[in-house]
């Protein structure tokens, strides 16, 4: 019978990107759970005021990832530690653009990822998940 | 101990990432599971979407990802989770009937559900296996 | 190593209910991966057609069962996603799920998505053992 994994709680730094705290979710921004980081999907939430930015798509997408490295980066992880990706977006014909500004946040060895268009929430143009390896 | 990240060598033409110059790889290590992403039905030796039914298209993500598993030294039936995304659930027993003919006994868990698939794909599948 | 959690209770085979290739949980490296969860009877695997909410009530004491069979429970939950058909009901599917995972709820994504037969709503979970 194997050892239980501890598991814990992510939060970001910045409060401000607490969503699940400051939205009074069911959810909390991440868990680590032994040699994992498991996020919850994350929107272009403007890290200064809290609230979405709803610029163009590029800039949706660079926002989610700036957060999501935030994110990461407060539980002692990084994006070179990011082994699955998924991509959401409303939109499926945002698909090359998202490439565009997705290639300057893995440049090299990147991740596994799946890509695929949904309904999404509150006007957003992305919602961003992943897995990383907490070490 | 750091648990290993590794992209791990694929199937050349299966590399997505550069026959399609996407930032993805295809297949990566983390700790003791390997991570795959999304397939879509390509031909193996070109890296060309192959467009056909539902039932075609998981045939030939499946035999993909068979080879993308063994070249890694894993298998199919190291498989523990899978996602399938099918352009409508209508399709889903026409893809489960091919699925069934791939993996062996007993079958790793798995999530079905309908969404809007890149590059008009009618189906595309995630995995996630044991190294 | 990985080992197939089995259906606790009949009405959770989905693969002898409606041949889904599947089993109902794998366990490996410590986690356990369920196959997405559907609102039908744990006892019979009829489907149990209904609200968001009810058809989520289903839903989470399925899980329930099933994690517990193997040795986890719904605390340990670690990753969730939220399959729903239409993202009108977000805050239809927030009040019945808080009430399953007060005690320190996990990862979340909802998915606005088309699922099986019609439900409402699906739950993907990974869980810890």
């Amino acid at each position: 019978m194997t050892e239980k994994l501890s598991r814990s709680v992510v939060q970001p730094r910045n409060p401000r990107l607490n969503v699940s705290r400051n939205a009074n979710l069911p959810h909390v921004p991440g868990i680590r759970i032994g040699d994992y980081i498991f996020l919850s999907g994350m929107g272009p939430i403007d890290p200064q005021t809290g609230e979405r930015n709803h610029g163009p798509i590029t800039e949706q997408i660079r926002t989610t990832l700036r957060n999501m490295q935030h994110m990461l980066e407060s539980a002692g992880s990084s994006l070179e530690r990011v082994v699955r990706v998924h991509v959401v977006l409303a939109d499926i014909s945002d698909m090359p653009e998202m490439e565009r500004v997705y290639r300057e946040f893995f440049p090299i060895d990147p991740p596994a990822r799946t890509a695929w268009s949904m309904q999404l929430r509150f006007g957003n143009g992305c919602e961003i998940e992943c897995v990383a390896l907490a070490t | 101990m750091t648990p290993r990240r590794e992209i791990v060598a694929s199937v050349r033409a299966l590399d997505a990432g550069s026959s399609f110059g996407r930032s993805v790889s295809m297949v990566v290590r983390g700790g003791d599971f390997l991570f795959v992403s999304s397939l879509a039905a390509v031909d193996p030796h070109s890296g060309e979407h192959v467009r056909g039914t539902t039932a075609s298209e998981t045939r030939q993500i499946l035999t993909n990802l068979e080879h993308l598993l063994e070249a890694a030294g894993s298998s199919l039936d190291k498989v523990v989770k899978v996602n399938v995304l099918l352009h409508t659930m209508l399709e889903a027993p026409n893809m489960n009937e091919v699925y069934a003919r791939f993996f062996p006994e007993p079958p790793p868990a798995r999530t079905v559900c309908g969404a809007r698939l890149p590059d008009g794909a009618k189906v595309i599948i995630e995995c996630t296996a044991l190294a | 190593m990985r080992e197939v959690i089995a259906a606790p209770l009949p009405g959770l085979d989905l693969r002898q209910h409606y041949g889904h290739h599947q089993s109902p949980a794998i366990r490996a490296g410590g986690l356990i991966f369920c196959s997405g969860m559907l609102p039908v009877d744990p006892e019979t695997g009829e489907r149990r057609h209904g609200t968001l909410t009810s058809e989520a009530h289903v839903i989470f004491g399925n899980l329930k069962l099933l994690l517990e069979s193997a040795g986890s429970s719904l605390d340990r939950l670690v990753q969730v996603h939220a399959l729903i058909y239409d993202s009108i009901e977000y805050d239809v599917l927030n009040r019945v799920y808080r009430q399953y995972v007060a005690n320190g709820p996990p990862a979340r994504t909802v998915w606005t998505a088309q699922i099986e037969a019609g439900f409402k709503v699906q739950l993907d979970v990974i869980a810890a053992t």
